[in-house]
């Protein structure tokens, strides 16, 4: 029988945590949430030597006080999943700081490994740590390790099993002799007037956060009486309140360790760092440089990926056509052709056709977090962004919205704040992303062929403004008690790993495939039922027909209370991708059907393998001409016939409008399943859906009636 | 004494007091600006932007609100 080995991994942000597990586990990681809350959960297990050992990545932190949620959740897990091994990763080059909550950690009466990440580094800045008097003093083994020279990843593994198999706890008492005394009292009252704490909880634990008064459990009264009189004694004695006292002796323990055990040599190097923030940093190019960045960014999330996303494309239709065949062959009826290409291979298709361009955007997430660029954008944009309430690291996803609003919700990943997070994911769907501009093109060349540019403009602004006046009321009203502080550790700039980036951008594709992916995929399905609905009916007796004539009211004063409009926005809440061809079903009644083909087994190889050259040459194309080398071909404009019958259906007004709805109503499913996952939460997703539908129904009513 | 926002960038400052509610206050302390320790003003972002402070070994930002309430005696 293997043995299993619970391990916490835990330690301040930006310690290189994720990198080190990275390295132990590979991409075995998964990345999940935490329950109830916004902040990711990562885990792993591996099987090493004789042992399972299962990992627990916990959220970044720098403190155990139990205030923030993150310092929640670590609290809660040291004390109720009890693991057999806390691994403490620490950055060697910042260690002051860092060895704060190493101290913390001592408290809990689990064995800790301490690791002192990042290794390579401190070597070359000089400094050197005396490791047998670190491990006296922290009554634990320290291991120096690098992830990223893959330094100490073996002797890590081996010090968890032999800590593991040691059983053997050393309470080490850090504070002064006075303090240690009250400790000793606070437990003596907690035995005296409510023993039954110290069996729930570590001792030492128990006794700091009695004494601070930060433990979150209901405390008799003659308990707290006597708490509150110590504190006043100790208040009056040392003439600061017990808190702050806590903290300085903990920085006073830290100090004294540091002193004892790490030595720093002057080397003769420039502080990069400081260097590189000289620039990035800088009053004047500072900005032009940021947006320059997020520009190319963009340019290489979107671009880089729409070839493959064509490739992909190319490779369902072929499997679309060889399913087809199949069928054909074994005498399928018409409804189940249909049910297999359009439903199950459709469904398919969609979900994955967001594959390319998140993992691509992941890549570049993964770099600007792990070169440490991302604070500097956020410190940037700070000023900018907090006239709504919001900090600048929204900046970067409310941007990407614009691209495509599901990889937007995802770059929120890197929101530490949970309200500011929630808020801007709500903004995101308002902005407007390219696949609502080919409606918005289309629409312009049949009603608006003089303004088409200034139309498109006002509809982009609609979006921001919109956006922003949600912001502000949601800020006004339902976050009014909770205002944060902006606190932003600045890490030093690090080059990330090929292989950490690689990593990194799988784990959370995958976790998109499985988590967003099945959503998209049932919903997909569900909609081809109601489009088909009673099976062989005309399209204006379908579920979707009738549905739609009965929800059309509400569309009235809109200016677009048709069932063919209100059928075209259903479809549009599924897809914006697909409301062109599905209004051209509706209102013109052609379908836009390929010409059937058929491939042998050779011939669909041979489209699939010429279709990921083709990928790959047009990204090049794309590529230059990105930077102005070679210009892209238009598309030719496919509904022709539409146009002409759109014209007689709505006046420009109504078309307006129709746009407006269309532009700040739900984006689509993927987005909306995005949010869930992201949020982990159905509420906000339900709550998201309702602020898209009020606002788009809002807005377009007070345009209709202003324009008309 | 002064405030933190008042001294020159480049200039170096001891932490004398926080003038904050409290647990912004704890937060700070934990974080190191604690009374006695040496603060290094780096940067200060443009159009009234955050300012980038050094301690210990690593580097914060803070929002002006913030540095306005931290007292301090320059060091320079």
């Amino acid at each position: 029988m293997l043995k299993e080995i619970k391990v916490a991994l835990i330690g301040n942000p930006n310690v290189g945590k994720t990198a080190l597990l990275n390295e132990i586990a590979g991409t075995d990681l998964k990345v999940g949430n935490w329950p109830g809350v916004t902040i990711e959960k990562k885990e792993a297990i591996i099987i090493y030597k004789d042992y399972i050992i299962r990992f627990v990545d916990l959220p970044g932190i720098y403190s155990l006080r139990n205030q923030t949620a993150e310092e929640k959740i670590t609290v809660d897990y040291l004390l109720n999943e009890k693991p057999d091994v806390i691994l403490n990763i620490l950055d060697s080059t910042n260690l002051k700081r860092n060895l704060y909550l190493t101290t913390q950690l001592l408290e809990f009466e689990i064995p800790i490994v301490v690791v002192l990440n990042i290794w390579d580094e401190a070597v070359e800045k000089g400094i050197s740590v005396d490791f047998k008097k670190l491990e006296n003093l922290l009554c634990s083994p320290v291991i120096p390790a690098s992830a990223k020279k893959r330094l100490g990843i073996d002797e890590i593994l081996d010090k968890i099993i032999q800590v593991y198999e040691n059983k053997k706890f050393v309470q080490c008492e850090h504070f002064e002799v006075e303090f240690e005394k009250y400790l000793k009292e606070v437990l003596k009252l907690v035995e005296i007037y409510q023993p039954v704490l110290l069996n729930l909880y570590p001792k030492r634990y128990l006794a700091v956060s009695l004494l601070e008064g930060s433990l979150k459990d209901n405390l008799s009264d003659a308990l707290a009486q006597e708490l509150e009189k110590l504190r006043e004694k100790i208040k009056s004695i040392y003439g600061k309140d017990v808190k702050t006292l806590i903290i300085e002796e903990r920085y006073g323990i830290v100090l004294s360790i540091y002193e004892q055990t790490v030595k720093k040599e002057p080397v003769n190097t420039v502080e990069g760092s400081l260097f590189l923030d000289k620039i990035f940093l800088h009053k004047y190019f500072g900005i032009p440089i940021f947006l320059f960045l997020v520009w190319l960014s963009f340019e290489i999330t979107f671009k880089l990926s729409s070839p493959y996303v064509d490739f992909l494309n190319k490779v369902l239709e072929v499997v679309g056509i060889w399913a087809l065949q199949v069928l054909e062959s074994l005498n399928a009826s018409e409804l189940i052709k249909s049910f297999v290409a359009d439903a199950v291979i459709g469904g398919v298709g969609f979900v994955i056709t967001f594959v390319p361009v998140l993992f691509v955007l992941y890549i570049v997430i993964s770099f600007l977090e792990g070169s440490g660029y991302i604070s500097r954008a956020a410190f940037l944009m700070d000023r900018f962004m907090s006239s709504f309430g919001l900090s600048g690291k929204s900046f970067i996803p409310l941007l990407l919205g614009f691209g495509c609003n599901v990889p937007a919700v995802y770059a929120t990943r890197t929101i530490e704040s949970q309200k500011e997070k929630i808020l801007t994911t709500l903004m995101i769907p308002f902005m407007s992303c390219g696949a609502r501009l080919t409606v918005f093109a289309f629409f312009v060349s049949v009603f608006f062929e003089n303004q088409k540019g200034l139309v498109i403009f006002s509809l982009y602004m609609i979006g921001i403004l919109v956006a922003v006046i949600v912001a502000t009321l949601l800020n006004k009203f339902y976050f009014k008690t909770k205002s944060e502080v902006f606190i932003l550790e600045l890490p030093p700039y690090r080059m990330p790993t090929f292989k950490y980036i690689l990593n990194n951008a799988w784990v959370r594709v995958k976790s998109f495939i499985v988590e967003a992916g099945t959503f998209i995929f049932a919903t997909s399905i569900i909609v081809w039922f109601l489009t088909n609905i009673p099976f062989g009916a005309k399209k204006d007796e379908s579920l979707l027909a009738q549905i739609s004539q009965k929800v059309s009211v509400i569309f009235e004063p809109l200016g677009f209370g048709t069932w063919q409009a209100t059928a075209s926005l259903f479809s549009g809440f599924v897809a914006k991708e697909v409301v062109l061809s599905t209004m051209s079903n509706i209102y013109v009644g052609e379908e836009l059907k390929e010409e059937k083909k058929s491939l042998s087994f050779q011939e669909g190889l041979n489209e699939i393998f010429s279709g990921f050259i083709d990928a790959n040459v047009s990204l090049f194309k794309d590529l230059a001409s990105t930077f102005g080398l070679v210009k892209t071909e238009k598309e030719e404009d496919e509904f022709k016939g539409l146009g002409s019958v759109l014209k007689e259906s709505f006046t420009p007004a109504q078309a307006y409008s129709f746009l407006v709805f269309l532009l700040l109503y739900t984006p689509c499913l993927a987005t909306v399943f995005a949010i869930k996952q992201e949020l982990n939460s159905y509420r906000w997703m339900f709550i998201s859906i309702l602020i898209n539908f009020t606002s788009a129904w809002i807005v377009s009513f007070i345009i209709y009636n202003l324009i008309r | 004494m002064k405030r933190l926002l008042d001294i020159k960038e480049g200039c170096k400052a001891v932490v004398k007091d926080v003038d904050m509610d409290e647990a912004l206050k704890l937060k700070l302390f934990e974080l190191g600006i604690l009374p006695g320790t040496e603060l290094e003003l780096i940067q200060v972002a443009p159009f009234g932007g955050p300012i980038k402070i050094k301690l210990h070994d690593y580097c914060l930002a803070l929002r002006r609100t913030e540095a306005y309430k931290i007292l301090v005696e320059e060091k320079c």
